[in-house]
């Protein structure tokens, strides 16, 4: 009896750490890919993880922030399944920000109010000697955790895609 | 001259950059470090079930799924002030622990009379093997606290040794599941 309801609340436990087993693959594929991880904020089923990308000539720094929205439960899991958003951030400084570089900003800034990011779309935003490019997509958690270097290597070309399309996003606005 | 000027100011900026960087990354040392044992153990076949912090501590927990074996972590930057990461270097305390699924009811109260004697020991020593039990998950874990010369792991450039961590990660745990396996007659 006791290794009978041991089982079920370890299934249980599994299902709910799923986000966190994505969280620690993120931080091993990121690694592999020469980005420690160098920031950790975690809330209520969402996750987000600062990175520093090693020896890159453009990027300062990339967020990735998971948000869990279903798989919590044995009936979610089973209808639709463990669906989250993956939200990957790329950031640009420039060292030195004049005050023509902040006008010229504010206009895309004021241009950006207006749009709304559709799933897959690419959003530019300034902050003062930042400049940060945003992709958010959702995924099946499932697809990219539990099946060894295959979900391993599928997760490492997602990050790697994205983070590669960010970074010829941003490289026009890098200064020398 | 102006060009002269110019590259002076340049040049100060620069150096303000190369502080600020050198301040951030002394105040990032704990993140740093967490991310580091993170992926060193999801390298060695690990997978990550919890993370939380108290802003003091942060706590890890992972399972070997197949064998349903756990590691815990407790780290503790103890050089947030770059004064001392300077002077001593940076260090941090770690306690890692090892622990195993039982099924055996016995060695889950044994390991609860033993939890209750590691009470009386001094476990902020580094060294002292205390034991500990989870009865909701019925768990036994045996862990232990160490201090860390974190500039072994961390070099200036945000670049990290994880093979070094790993086998330092790996040798712990080896110890302390000798030591359960021992404590549970196996």
């Amino acid at each position: 009896m006791f290794s009978f309801l041991s089982n079920f609340k370890h299934g249980q436990e599994m299902r709910e750490s799923k986000d966190e087993i994505l969280v620690g693959e993120i931080v091993r594929a990121m690694a592999r890919l020469q980005c420690p991880a160098i920031g950790f904020m975690a809330g209520t089923g969402e996750q987000n993880v600062r990175f520093k990308p090693l020896n890159d000539p453009v990027l300062h720094s990339v967020i990735i922030t998971l948000d869990r929205k279903t798989g919590g439960s044995a009936l979610q899991q089973a209808v639709l399944g463990s669906k989250a958003t993956i939200t990957i951030q790329a950031e640009v400084k420039n060292y030195l920000a004049d005050p023509d570089d902040l006008i010229n900003m504010y206009r895309t800034d004021i241009a950006n109010i207006f749009k709304v990011p559709m799933l897959g779309d690419v959003r530019l935003d300034h902050q003062l000697n930042s400049i940060l490019a945003t992709k958010k997509n959702l995924i099946d958690i499932d697809a990219y955790i539990l099946k060894g270097e295959e979900s391993a290597q599928r997760l490492s070309q997602l990050l790697n895609g994205v983070i590669n399309e960010l970074r010829q996003k941003l490289a026009p606005y890098k200064k020398a | 001259m102006s060009e002269e000027l110019d590259q002076v100011f340049v040049g100060l900026v620069n150096q303000s950059w190369k502080h600020y960087n050198e301040e951030l990354q002394n105040t990032r040392m704990d993140d740093l470090l967490v991310g580091a044992v993170i992926a060193s153990t999801v390298e060695q076949g690990y997978a990550l079930i919890d993370l939380n912090s108290d802003g003091t501590n942060h706590y890890l927990r992972f399972e070997w799924l197949q064998t349903r074996q756990r590691l815990i972590f407790q780290l503790q930057n103890l050089s947030e002030a770059l004064v001392t990461a300077k002077v001593l270097g940076r260090r941090a305390r770690v306690t890692i622990g090892y622990g195993e699924n039982v099924q055996n009811t016995g060695a889950v109260w044994s390991a609860l009379k033993a939890e209750m004697k590691s009470g009386f020991l001094d476990a902020a020593e580094p060294g002292v093997i205390t034991c500990d039990a989870d009865l909701t998950a019925s768990y036994i874990y045996v862990q232990v606290p160490l201090i860390l010369d974190l500039d072994q792991y961390f070099s200036d450039g945000w670049q990290v040794n994880y093979q070094l961590l790993q086998n330092h990660i790996y040798a712990t745990t080896q110890a302390l599941s000798k030591y359960l396996r021992g404590r549970l007659g196996a």
